[in-house]
């Protein structure tokens, strides 16, 4: 039974980290989801990996000011 | 062909840096108990995840409509992707220690000397556990890219000859691939599996990609940069 939880646990850590992080990650696709279909503009959807990638930073200089202090 | 390659690649390099941590793990148990009962234990945990890949694999292509699986599948490449790219940031800023296989192994093997009078049971879930839970990234991998871009055969392939490659290497040296560049290796494929996850993700919400697939090119270059500002701001001094 622990071995299932353990494997439980794995599986939740593929995509999850930090709950925090990975709830802005989520929000900005689901921001996407709403609005990108609407706005039919080529290329607009660069727009989402930059906001994930600019969450990437933050999150991890965040972390990373987090574990030196 | 481009996407055939790519998938072939993310799967191949994903499976490549598990299978080196999986073979640490059964080395370390081999060397120190005899070889009866990881071997058992890691062909018992090769079978559980072929399994998984047999019926998630041919759920996903045959009973989830395409948008859908690029919508969910890409959502969670992403997040998947952008977990192991977060890992490699702070590992290259030297925020968190490098993996170190030589490490892992004489951790595992110091665990089991402290156990050498209890049965062999140790030795076959220890090896069992350990690649059953890194293949299952290696699972999700060869499932997400397959399932997502149509070609489940040549991501199975990739998957399968990454495992073969590591295995051999196992068994001619003996000893933990500490030489592999796992760090630099898991940079790349959270790089591509972001870029890819994007690329899905986008598609599965009705968008599509000018250049089409040539896209996750600069998706890739994008989180490149991205990754090495992180790193360059966590490097700065006044960041200490």
């Amino acid at each position: 039974m622990r071995w299932l939880r353990s494997a439980g646990a794995e599986v939740i850590g593929l995509f999850v980290g930090d709950w925090f992080q990975t709830g802005i990650s989520v929000a900005i696709l689901g921001a996407g989801w709403l609005a990108l279909p609407r706005l039919h503009v080529e290329g607009v959807a660069f727009a989402l990996a930059v906001a994930l990638a600019v969450q990437l930073i933050l999150a991890t200089t965040a972390e990373a000011r987090a574990k030196k202090t | 062909m481009g996407a055939q390659l790519l998938t072939f690649g993310a799967a191949f390099l994903g499976s490549g840096v598990e299978s080196v941590e999986a073979l640490t793990i059964v080395l370390a148990v081999g060397l120190t108990r005899g070889w009866r009962a990881p071997l058992l234990g890691t062909l018992s945990a090769l079978g559980l995840l072929a399994l998984l890949v047999a019926i998630f694999g041919q759920l996903i292509v045959t009973r989830v409509p395409e948008v859908t699986l690029k919508l969910i599948i890409g959502t969670l490449i992403v997040l998947f992707g952008l977990r192991w790219l977060h890992k490699a940031v702070l590992r290259s800023a030297g925020v968190v220690a490098m993996h170190d296989e030589n490490r892992a192994y004489a951790q595992t093997v110091e665990s089991l000397r402290a156990n050498q009078q209890k049965t062999d049971w140790i030795g076959f879930t220890l090896a069992l556990k350990g690649v059953f839970l890194e293949g299952l990234e290696v699972v999700f991998i060869v499932i997400a890219v397959g399932g997502t871009s149509g070609g489940m055969g040549v991501a199975v392939a990739g998957g399968l000859l990454a495992m073969l490659v590591v295995a051999g290497a196992g068994v001619i040296i003996r000893r933990p691939l500490a030489q592999v560049p796992e760090n630099t290796l898991k940079y790349a494929v959270g790089i591509i599996l972001t870029s890819v996850g994007t690329f899905w993700a986008a598609e599965g919400m009705g968008v599509s990609w000018p250049l089409d697939f040539v896209s996750i090119v600069g998706l890739a270059a994008l989180y490149l940069v991205a990754s090495r500002v992180a790193v360059t701001l966590i490097r700065r001094p006044v960041f200490a």
